[in-house]
């Protein structure tokens, strides 16, 4: 597994190192940002002092250069907009998503592993309509849409919740609920789907017989051999959910670094732009492999291959 | 969320993914908020904005979303304008005369302290405008007021102060009332984040992302204000500020829109914006006046206000509204006449104007309310008199390269949809800009208008403002650049515990200590 990790992590460095090029290379290409930080009327004199002062006057390799250079000494640079450190900047935020993005995974996949399976027992019972019903409709709901409906009556109309920001509890629940119903329907439909193959192999007969309860079966035989999709699905929709936050974030206040990935592109906030890009990419890839262990874990067709390599 | 799914495997149970997302939840809670919700009314003021501040830098509080913290609240000017008056009042100086052409002396206030304890004087002062005005910090309060001129100033005596300026400046005061006081021991070579000020209230906690706390300063040389603290939340989303106002959570909120709906608690208030169409005369068919002309007639000021703002704003007919220094109230906006604008168009393109050349009709996305629903019915009204008008929404940076110098090169000549807001109360802030043939959102001008331009920039009282008048009459009829819309009316958000009238500064600089609870 070592051996494995160490590959892993040697050939994740190369795409890690494209997108931050990437991302430095094509927000540059977007134009000198001074215009958005100098008055309308800054005389030609305070754009050239501003371009200057960060840097933005050398060719772009010059730039690239020195950024590197930086981030291999942990200087990320400074934000254009706020004058702070931009890599406190974007570790601040990250884990505020991070938090909301598990949490959020966490109670969907419970809920459709409870409803995936009810709606499995059955193939086309009652449980199985009324949840591929709810679950389509929760895959195809528009977040936002979503997210103002859910303030007008959980807020306004009822006043149980708070409409927004991240004090107390009940702050919690809207922007999770939110962000959940999508992966929820998504969940739901694979677990049944691996849920209805696997109650119908062999060895689930062969408990039948024997005289396992159905719960029993469920959960110690079908599901062990169902649940490898739905962890994998479950990892890409996580990854999902810490780019995707934004709409959340923006909607209920909430700190997170898709909102400032977001504002950091919209004022060419460039040096945090790249702290929250490289952030969240070095999240995904350990995200990433974290679910192929839990797959080899799982799976046990998978585990030799990935010991050898 | 590692933990989160790995304990997923021993499909046996589903107590450890529940222990692991109760376990969460509430480390997530300890991390993200350690805020308690504030008492409805009393002793904190609950304001919601439309972002965070980026920074609350005394020298950039000229930029809305800092001043409107900052300004008179945690610092203060030497003097102010009232906003419903538009004459300057006595701050942290009690009076000010110009002693030659070009030097301004000014009285300055005993006895204020700066909330580190250290003495306001004419020290203080002098460092303040060197330190904002001179340096090479790029403090936005220096191109936005000052332009590239520096200032000689000097501390005669601790109350005393005189400002010289390159040129006579009839206007200097009104320039000083954007400059807010801070210490000697502020630093010159970086902008401060979080600055001491004279006024009533200090930043208690700047909780990055969440809020904002200020409180009242026991050693403020004025009265006490009502409100303890002040406590500043964002959200970017206007429905959801208004939300906040309903549900109780917030007593202001600011920037709210018509469709936000929220009946009485919504205060409207002149924010001095206008909106307007830049026409860039560079260009066919753009380059024939009738042309230009055409475009005013075929804009249905009326049907837009009231359609689309509910009849809340103001047809305009310049740039500035009522209230600033140099308005012309005897102009009215341009009749919508249909048929004299096709004939105009007709007309021009009779004289071999190449009438269906394409104009870019180049539009900020969200810069406010109901821009999109706007920018459409221009374009549609414009194709009825016979231009061949092409929509571009663009986000702020690209439309910057449209608004300012150098402009942007594009296929056709452009109108660009501006919203202007003049802050300052004296027009000079807007025809130097708009309108002067080098001004930095200006395509053209010419000699004449130029020379009116500079001679009223030097005047001083009625000449000055008769000065002004005669500018945007002239404008409208022998420059036509500009294709006014509206006056805009801005919306604040007030719970029913507040006792607060906003003016057309509040969107700039809330004053906290204006506001009082309502028993």
């Amino acid at each position: 597994m070592l051996i494995y990790l160490r590959k892993r992590i040697v050939s994740s460095a190369l795409p890690l190192v494209v997108v931050i090029v990437g991302v430095f290379a094509l927000a540059r290409m977007t134009g000198n940002p001074a215009s958005l930080y100098l008055p309308l009327n800054a005389s030609q004199q305070m754009r050239d002092d501003f371009t200057a002062r960060n840097g933005l006057d050398q060719p772009l390799l010059v730039q690239m250069a020195d950024y590197f250079g930086g981030v291999l000494r942990l200087d990320f640079g400074q934000s254009l907009r706020t004058g702070q450190d931009a890599a406190a900047m974007a570790l601040r935020a990250f884990p505020a998503t991070l938090q909301l993005a598990a949490t959020t995974m966490v109670l969907a996949v419970l809920l459709a592993l409870v409803v995936g399976c009810w709606a499995a027992l059955k193939p086309n019972g009652v449980a199985d309509r009324i949840s591929s019903f709810v679950s389509m409709a929760a895959a195809s709901i528009p977040d936002f849409w979503l997210a103002i409906v859910g303030i007008w009556v959980f807020a306004i109309t009822l006043g149980w919740l708070p409409t927004s920001g991240v004090s107390g509890a009940g702050a919690w629940v809207l922007p999770i609920a939110t962000l959940l119903l999508r992966p929820f329907g998504v969940l739901v439909q694979i677990v049944r789907g691996s849920m209805v193959s696997a109650l119908s192999e062999p060895y689930i007969k062969l408990a039948r017989s024997r005289g396992a309860g159905e719960l029993r079966m469920v959960t110690h035989h079908a599901l062990r051999n169902a649940a490898a999709p739905a962890l994998t699905v479950a990892g890409d929709l996580t990854v999902g959910l810490v780019n995707g936050a934004v709409v959340v974030e923006t909607i209920f206040g909430w700190p997170g670094i898709g909102k400032l990935m977001i504002d950091s592109i919209l004022q060419r906030d460039f040096a945090v732009l790249q702290a929250a890009v490289l952030l969240t990419a070095v999240a995904i890839f350990a995200l990433n492999i974290l679910i192929d262990m839990g797959y080899a874990l799982l799976d046990a067709r998978v585990r030799p291959v990935t010991a050898r390599a | 969320m590692t933990s989160s799914s790995t304990p997923l495997f021993p499909a046996s149970a589903v107590k450890w993914p529940a222990l692991a997302a109760g376990a969460l939840l509430a480390l997530s809670g300890c991390a993200v908020s350690n805020s308690e919700a504030a008492p409805a009314s009393g002793s904190a003021l609950r304001v919601v904005l439309g972002q965070e501040p980026p920074t609350l830098e005394a020298c950039e509080s000229n930029l809305t979303s800092t001043g409107v913290v900052v300004r008179s609240n945690v610092t203060e000017p030497l003097v102010e304008r009232n906003p419903q008056t538009g004459e300057l009042e006595p701050l942290l100086a009690t009076e000010w005369k110009a002693t030659s052409d070009t030097e301004w002396t000014f009285k300055l206030r005993e006895g204020v302290k700066f909330q580190d304890g250290t003495p306001f004087n004419a020290e203080a002062a002098a460092f303040t405008i060197d330190r904002a005005v001179n340096s090479k910090l790029g403090c936005n309060v220096e191109g936005y007021v000052f332009g590239d001129a520096d200032l000689k100033v000097k501390a005669v005596d601790d109350t005393t102060l005189t400002v010289t300026t390159p040129e006579p400046d009839p206007i200097l005061p009104l320039r000083l009332s954007f400059l807010e006081v801070v210490p000697t021991s502020t630093s010159t070579t970086a902008k401060v984040r979080e600055p001491i000020g004279t006024g009533p209230y200090k930043i208690e906690k700047w909780d990055a992302g969440q809020k904002i706390t200020l409180s009242s300063w026991d050693g403020y040389w004025g009265d006490k204000p009502a409100y303890a603290k002040a406590e500043y939340q964002w959200r970017s989303e206007s429905s959801v500020r208004a939300a906040m106002i309903t549900s109780g959570e917030a007593d202001v909120a600011m920037g709210l829109s018509p469709d936000d709906n929220i009946g009485d608690l919504g205060v409207d208030y002149p924010n001095n914006e206008t909106v307007a169409l830049r026409l860039e005369a560079t260009k066919a068919p753009l380059n024939d006046i009738r042309v230009r002309q055409a475009v005013n007639y075929a804009i249905d000021k009326e049907g837009i206000v009231s359609s689309l703002y509910q009849g809340k704003h103001k047809v305009a007919a310049q740039l500035v509204p009522e209230g600033i220094v140099g308005h012309n109230s005897a102009l009215k906006g341009w009749a919508f006449d249909l048929d004299k604008a096709k004939a105009l168009v007709a007309e021009a393109k009779a004289d071999g104007v190449d009438t269906s050349a394409q104009i870019s009709l180049v539009v900020r996305s969200a810069q406010f309310p109901k821009i999109t629903e706007l920018a459409q019915v221009l374009q549609e009204q414009l194709s009825q008199a016979g231009l061949n008008v092409k929509l571009k929404m663009l986000e702020t940076s690209q439309h910057l390269t449209y608004q300012v110098r150098p402009f942007a090169a594009d296929e056709g000549a452009v109108a660009l949809m501006t919203q202007h807001g003049n802050q300052a109360g004296d027009a000079a802030f807007t025809v130097d800009q708009y309108m002067l043939s080098t001004g930095a959102q200006s395509y053209f001008g010419t000699p004449e208008f130029d020379a009116m331009i500079k001679k009223a920039d030097a005047a001083s009282g009625d000449d000055r403002k008769k000065g002004f008048e005669d500018i945007f009459a002239y404008q409208n009829d022998k420059v036509v650049q500009f294709a006014h819309i509206s006056h805009q009316t801005g919306i604040i958000g007030k719970s029913k515990s507040v006792n607060y009238t906003p003016n057309s500064s509040s969107g700039d600089e809330l004053r906290v200590s204006e506001m009082t609870p309502a028993s």
